[in-house]
C-alpha cells in the first residue's frame, strides 16, 4: 500500500514538476514577496525610511476615503458580470446547432476580444460620441418614436452619473446622479467584449464534450428543450462555470485597469477608477509601494474568501 | 443536440423556424460586434484630416492605404522587427504554457497524491494577486538571473501559468474516468495514459488556452516595456508609443498599426477554430 | 495532437535560430553606447541624430517609454537603469534625488563651464534642489493663445491683439462660438486642454498652491477660489469653452490631452490655449491648409502663468558618466538650442538663443511671424510650485479630479478649492506622521514662522 502511494506520489512530481518549478520561481516568490511588503512602508523611491509598520497599512486603509469609493467603483463595474457570462452561454447553445456559417459567427463574435489598447478608446470614444456616436443616435431615435424626445440621452463618458445614483466624492446615493454615465459605458463596453469572448468558447468546447447519449436519454423520457438544459447542458458545464465564474470574478475584482489606464485616467472625478487601477497609481505615481501591496493583499483576501464560497457551493455539482 | 429527423410537416416548419430566428438573432449580434471593428479598419485608410472631421461616415472619401506603407517602413522604428518579436515571444509562451499546464494539470485532475487540493489551492490563491505588485519582485528576480533585455526574460516568467493549470484541470474533470480505468487494465503507464488518452480528448481545453495565452501575451505592455531596453527586443505595443505621444496622436496610422496588430490573432483564431471544430464532432461521437 | 506538439516544437525551434540570427550585429565601431529613456517621436530622433553626427565617439540611443515614470524607477531601482532619463516637474526631480537615482553635477557643470542660471528661471527647479545641479532642461515654454486666423476672416473679426484683457476677449469668443439648430457645438471660441487652467487662472490671479515653506496647501484662498470660479465661468455661464460633454461631441478621434491640438487643428475652435510645441503636430502635411496666428493670453489680475519643460538627469550608477555628461553639455550648447528652436519643441532651454533673429524668424517657415509672443510668454512665467512634504503626483491628481468637478459643474470654484486643499493638507499631515526625518524638518519650519497644515490642534501629527 505505501509502496503503491510513493509511486503515485513520484509519478505525480513528474508530471507537476516543471510547471510547478517555475510556479514557485515566478509566481509564488513573487506573490510572498508582496506579502512582506504589505507589512512595511516601503517607498518605491525610498523618500521615506524603510520601516516594519505591521498592521499599520490595513488600519490605514480601513480609514482610507479613497480606498471605500474605489472599491465601490470595483463591485459596481462587476454588475455586468452575470449578463456577460449567460450571453456567453447562450450564444455558445446558439453555436452549438449545426447551423452553417459557424466559423464566421465564431470569429465575429471573437473580434471584439481582439481590440485592445488606444484603438480601443478611439473607437469607443467614437461609438460614446454624445451627439454623433451610433449609441446615442439610436436612443435618440427610440426616444422620438416614444414620443419621449424632450428626453435628453445620456452623456456617457464625461459624466459621473450611474444607475445606483452613486455619489463621486463619498459613499453615498444622491438622487442626482441618477442617469448612465462614464462607469456603466464601461459596463456595457465590457459586455460587449466578453458575450462573445473567451467564456463562450470555454462553454463551446465544453457543450462539445457532453455526450449526445445524455441528450437522447432524455428525450427518451419526454423532456423538452428547457428540461433537457436543466438535467442536461447544465450539470454537464458544472465545472466550465465554476472555471468562469471564478476567473470572472477574479478578473473583475481586478479589472478596470487597462481602461482606466488608457481611456479614462480613472476618471470623470475617479468614477471609472478601480482598485486595481489604485494600487497602481499608489505604487507607481506615489511610491507607496508598501501600502499598495497592502490593498493588493486586502482584494486577494476578498477574492479568496468567494472563491472559497464558490468552491464548497460549487463541488456539490463537480464529481472529483 | 437532437438529430431525429422531423416526422411531419409541423415539425419541419418549427425546425426550420427555430434555426431562422437562431440565424436573425445570431446575425444581428454578429453585426453589433462587427461594425466597430470595421469601422476601425476603414479609418486605417483615412487621411487625418478625414478622421477629425466629424461625419460618421465610415467610408474613406480619400482612399489613403499609404497608412499601412507609411507604418510599415518608417524609417524611426522597425516595425516588422517588433512584429515578429510579439508574435514570436506569445507563440513560445502559448507552446510552453499548453505543455507544462497540461502536464500539471493531468497530475491534479487523474493522480491522487497527499496534497493534492492544497496545493492546487495555492495555485488558484496566486491567481487573485493583483499583477502590479509582483512585478517590482519579478523584475529583480530578473536582473539576479542575468535575463534582462532578453527573449526568454519575456517568455519564461509568462510561460507558467497557474491559470493554464486550472483551465486545464477543469477540462480533464469533464472526460470520463473509465477511459483512463480501461487504459490501465490494459497495461497502460501513467504517462501513456496522458499521451494517448487524456490530451487528445482535451483538444478543445488546449485549443482555448492556445487561444486565451496568445492574445493575452501578445498585447502585454508593462513587463516589455521596463525589461526591454534594446531596439531590436521591442515588442508591438511598445512600438506604438511612437504613433501615440504627447505631441499628438496619429489617428490614421494608430489604425493602421492596431489592424496589422490584431491580423496574427485573427489568423490564429480562424486556424485554431478548425481544430475546436474536430474536437466537437469528435466529443460528439465518443463511445 | 502529439504531432502538433511536437510540430509546433520544431518550428518554434527553426524561429528561434532564426531570430537569434537576425540579431544586429555588435558595434564594429568602437563608440560608446548611451541610452536616453525619453517619449518617442519625429523630433526626437532628429535630435539624437544631431549629437551623434557632433560627437562620433559616442552613439546615443533612445529607448522609448510613456510619460509615467515607472520604467524608470524600476530599471534604476534594480540597478540597471538608462544612463539619462527625463524629468518633467519638479517633484520628479526630488523624489529621484532622495532616492538616490539622479547624480549630483554640480561640480561636473563647473568644470564644463555650463552655468545653469543661464536658462529659464521657471525651469531651474527641474534640475536644481537644495542649491545643487542635477540635469539640464531640454525645452521649455508657457502657455500662449493659438488663433485660426481662417475662421477670425470668416467671421469679420480682427485679430486678436497683446495687451488685451478677460473682458475684451468674451465677446469676441462670444461671437466666435457656433451652434447648430439642434443646439449642438460646431465651433467654440475657445479651446483649453485639461491642465491648462491650472497654469494659466490660479497663475493669473496671482495664486500660489502652497505657503512659501511648502507647509500648507493654500489652495483655498480666495485668489484661487476666484481663479476657478472664473473657468468654470467661461465653461457655464459665457459658454464660450466647451464642456467635457461638448468636447467630446466634437471629437471623433484623439484622446485626452492631445484631443485639444487635434480638435483645433479641425476648425473646431476659433483660438485655443496651447504651446509652442504644437506645431510638432501643426506643421504636419495634415495641417498644411491652416493659418494660425499667436498672441499673448488675455491678462486677468495680472500676466503671471505657470511654464513647464523637460530636463535630462544622469543616473547616478550609469557607467557612461562621460558620455551623459556631454549630452548635458550638448543641450546647453548652440546646436540643441537652435535646433529646438527651429523644431519648434516648445523653446530652447538656454534664454540667450531665443532673443537671435534666428529664432524669431524660421527661414523654412516664414509664416510663423509670432515668435515673440511664446517668448513673452516664457518671460512672464513663474515655475509650478512643489511642497516637499506632499508627493505632487498625488497633487496632480486632486487637481484632475477637482477640475473634473469643475468641468461638470457639480461643484462651485470655491467648493473644489477648498476640497482640493483639505485633501492637499491631509496628504501633508498624512506624510510628515510616516517620516520622522521630515516632521523635524516640518516643525523647524513652523517654529521659524511658517503656518501648519491643520486648523486645530489636536489634528497635529
Amino acid at each position: 500500500m505505501k509502496r503503491r502511494n510513493r509511486l503515485v506520489l513520484g509519478t505525480a512530481l513528474c508530471f507537476l514538476l516543471p510547471n510547478f518549478l517555475g510556479f514557485l520561481v515566478f509566481t509564488l516568490f513573487p506573490v510572498l514577496f508582496s506579502l512582506g511588503a504589505a507589512f512595511t512602508n516601503w517607498n518605491l523611491m525610498k523618500t521615506v525610511s524603510f520601516q516594519w509598520v505591521g498592521i499599520g497599512n490595513f488600519a490605514k486603509l480601513f480609514s482610507d476615503h479613497d480606498f471605500w469609493l474605489y472599491f465601490i467603483n470595483t463591485i459596481y463595474f462587476m454588475l455586468g458580470m452575470p449578463v456577460a457570462i449567460a450571453a456567453s452561454l447562450f450564444l455558445a447553445i446558439l453555436l452549438s446547432q449545426r447551423l452553417r456559417g459557424m466559423v464566421a459567427y465564431r470569429t465575429l463574435f471573437y473580434l471584439p476580444s481582439f481590440t485592445s489598447g488606444v484603438a480601443l478608446l478611439i473607437l469607443w470614444k467614437a461609438l460614446y460620441n454624445p451627439n454623433f456616436g451610433p449609441i446615442n443616435v439610436i436612443i435618440e431615435s427610440v426616444l422620438q418614436w416614444l414620443h419621449l424626445g424632450h428626453i435628453e440621452p445620456p452623456t456617457w463618458l464625461s459624466s459621473t452619473k450611474n444607475l445606483l445614483a452613486l455619489s463621486a466624492e463619498r459613499v453615498d446615493i444622491v438622487a442626482s446622479q441618477f442617469g448612465l454615465g462614464a462607469r456603466d459605458a464601461i459596463i456595457i463596453m465590457g459586455i460587449w467584449t466578453a458575450a462573445g469572448g473567451g467564456n463562450m468558447l470555454l462553454y463551446l468546447a465544453g457543450i462539445s464534450n457532453i455526450p449526445p447519449e445524455l441528450y437522447e436519454a432524455a428525450s427518451i423520457d419526454g423532456a423538452g428543450r428547457w428540461a433537457q438544459f436543466r438535467h442536461v447542458t447544465w450539470p454537464q458545464l458544472a465545472p466550465t462555470t465554476f472555471f468562469i465564474v471564478i476567473m470572472s470574478v477574479i478578473g473583475g475584482l481586478q479589472g478596470g485597469f487597462e481602461q482606466a489606464r488608457v481611456m479614462t485616467l480613472g476618471g470623470p472625478a475617479g468614477t471609472t477608477t478601480t482598485l486595481s487601477y489604485y494600487i497602481y497609481t499608489k505604487a507607481f505615481e506615489e511610491f507607496q509601494i508598501g501600502y499598495a501591496s497592502a490593498v493588493a493583499w486586502v482584494l486577494f483576501t476578498i477574492v479568496f474568501a468567494i472563491t472559497l464560497v464558490n468552491w464548497r457551493f460549487g463541488s456539490r455539482y463537480v464529481n472529483e | 443536440m437532437s438529430t431525429n429527423k422531423p416526422r411531419t410537416l409541423s415539425e419541419w416548419w418549427f425546425r426550420t423556424g427555430r434555426f431562422a430566428v437562431s440565424h436573425a438573432f445570431l446575425a444581428v449580434v454578429a453585426l453589433t460586434m462587427l461594425l466597430p471593428f470595421l469601422w476601425m479598419v476603414f479609418a486605417s485608410f483615412k487621411p487625418l484630416n478625414e478622421i477629425q472631421q466629424f461625419n460618421l461616415n465610415p467610408l474613406p472619401v480619400n482612399w489613403q492605404p499609404s497608412n499601412y506603407t507609411d507604418v510599415l517602413n518608417n524609417k524611426d522604428i522597425s516595425f516588422k522587427r517588433y512584429y515578429f518579436n510579439s508574435v514570436f515571444v506569445a507563440a513560445w509562451v502559448t507552446l510552453l504554457t499548453c505543455f507544462t499546464s497540461s502536464l500539471a494539470a493531468f497530475a491534479f485532475a487523474r493522480l491522487r497524491w497527499p496534497g493534492r487540493d492544497h496545493v492546487f489551492k495555492l495555485y488558484l490563491a496566486t491567481m487573485m494577486i493583483p499583477g502590479v505588485v509582483t512585478m517590482i519582485p519579478n523584475y529583480t528576480l530578473m536582473v539576479k538571473m542575468h535575463l534582462l533585455d532578453s527573449y526568454i526574460g519575456l517568455i519564461v516568467p509568462a510561460a507558467f501559468s497557474a491559470f493554464g493549470t486550472f483551465l486545464l484541470r477543469q477540462f480533464m474533470l469533464t472526460i470520463p474516468p473509465s477511459l483512463d480505468e480501461a487504459a490501465t487494465i490494459d497495461g497502460a503507464s501513467a504517462w501513456q495514459v496522458y499521451w494517448d488518452v487524456i490530451l487528445p480528448l482535451a483538444r478543445p481545453g488546449l485549443i482555448v488556452l492556445s487561444i486565451f495565452t496568445f492574445m493575452g501575451n501578445y498585447g502585454s505592455f508593462f513587463w516589455p516595456l521596463v525589461l526591454i531596453k534594446s531596439e531590436h527586443l521591442r515588442t508591438l505595443p511598445i512600438g506604438m508609443l511612437y504613433f501615440d505621444t504627447v505631441y499628438g496622436r496619429q489617428t490614421n496610422l494608430i489604425m493602421a498599426a492596431s489592424v496589422m496588430n490584431i491580423l496574427p490573432l485573427v489568423i490564429l483564431f480562424i486556424l485554431m477554430q478548425k481544430y475546436l471544430v474536430q474536437g466537437i464532432q469528435l466529443g460528439a461521437v465518443k463511445g | 495532437m502529439k504531432y502538433v506538439f511536437l510540430g509546433s516544437f520544431i518550428v518554434m525551434t527553426l524561429l528561434s535560430v532564426a531570430a537569434w540570427m537576425w540579431r544586429p550585429g555588435g558595434r564594429d565601431d568602437d563608440r560608446v553606447e548611451i541610452v536616453w529613456v525619453c517619449d518617442d517621436n519625429p523630433v526626437r530622433r532628429e535630435q539624437i541624430d544631431l549629437f551623434n553626427r557632433l560627437n562620433p565617439q559616442y552613439h546615443l540611443r533612445l529607448d522609448p517609454q510613456n510619460m509615467g515614470m515607472e520604467k524608470t524607477i524600476v530599471q534604476c531601482l534594480a540597478g540597471v537603469g538608462p544612463d539619462i532619463f527625463d524629468c518633467y516637474s519638479g517633484f520628479q526631480l526630488t523624489a529621484f534625488v532622495r532616492s538616490g537615482i539622479a547624480y549630483d553635477c554640480t561640480e561636473a557643470f563647473q568644470a564644463r563651464g555650463i552655468d545653469i542660471f543661464k536658462v529659464w528661471p521657471c525651469l531651474l527647479p527641474l534640475v536644481r534642489y537644495e542649491e545643487r545641479v542635477y540635469g539640464h532642461p531640454g525645452n521649455g515654454g508657457g502657455p500662449a493663445l493659438w488663433f485660426n486666423k481662417a475662421i477670425f476672416d470668416a467671421a469679420g473679426e480682427p485679430y486678436p491683439k497683446s495687451d488685451w484683457t478677460w473682458r475684451e476677449f468674451l465677446p469676441i469668443a462670444k461671437r466666435l462660438t457656433k451652434f447648430d439648430s439642434r443646439g449642438r457645438p460646431i465651433q467654440f471660441g475657445l479651446m483649453m486642454g485639461t491642465w491648462d487652467w491650472i497654469g494659466v487662472f490660479l497663475g493669473q490671479w496671482n495664486a500660489t498652491i502652497y505657503t512659501p515653506e511648502g507647509t500648507r496647501c493654500v489652495l483655498d484662498s480666495p485668489e484661487a477660489c476666484a481663479a476657478a470660479q472664473f473657468y468654470q465661468d467661461l465653461i457655464h455661464t459665457h459658454h464660450v469653452l466647451p464642456s467635457p460633454t461638448e468636447e467630446l461631441a466634437m471629437a471623433t478621434a484623439g484622446g485626452w490631452g492631445s484631443g485639444t491640438i487635434s480638435l483645433f487643428g479641425a476648425g473646431r475652435g476659433a483660438m485655443a490655449v496651447g504651446g509652442r510645441w504644437w506645431l510638432c503636430m501643426l506643421r504636419g502635411k495634415d495641417y498644411a491648409h491652416l493659418r494660425l496666428g499667436a498672441v499673448e493670453i488675455p491678462a486677468g489680475p495680472s500676466r503671471r502663468l505657470f511654464g513647464y519643460g523637460r530636463a535630462s538627469l544622469i543616473n547616478a550608477k550609469s557607467p557612461n558618466r562621460d558620455g551623459a555628461l556631454a549630452f548635458l553639455e550638448y543641450l546647453h550648447g548652440p546646436d540643441w538650442n537652435n535646433l529646438i528652436n527651429r523644431q519648434a519643441d516648445a523653446l530652447a532651454p538656454v534664454m540667450a538663443y531665443n532673443y537671435t533673429d534666428d529664432f524669431l524668424h524660421n527661414p523654412e517657415h516664414p509664416e510663423e511671424d509670432y515668435n515673440a509672443v511664446w517668448r513673452a510668454a516664457l518671460e512672464d512665467a513663474v515655475p509650478f510650485e512643489v511642497s516637499p512634504y506632499v508627493n505632487g503626483q498625488f497633487v496632480d491628481r486632486v487637481f484632475l479630479k477637482q477640475g473634473d468637478f469643475l468641468r461638470e459643474r457639480i461643484k462651485t470654484g470655491a467648493e473644489a478649492m477648498r476640497d482640493a486643499a483639505r485633501a492637499i493638507n491631509e496628504a501633508i499631515v498624512e506624510q510628515i506622521r510616516g517620516d520622522p526625518e521630515l516632521k523635524d524638518r516640518y516643525f523647524q519650519a513652523l517654529a521659524a514662522g511658517a503656518r501648519p497644515a491643520w486648523d486645530r490642534p489636536e489634528d497635529a501629527p
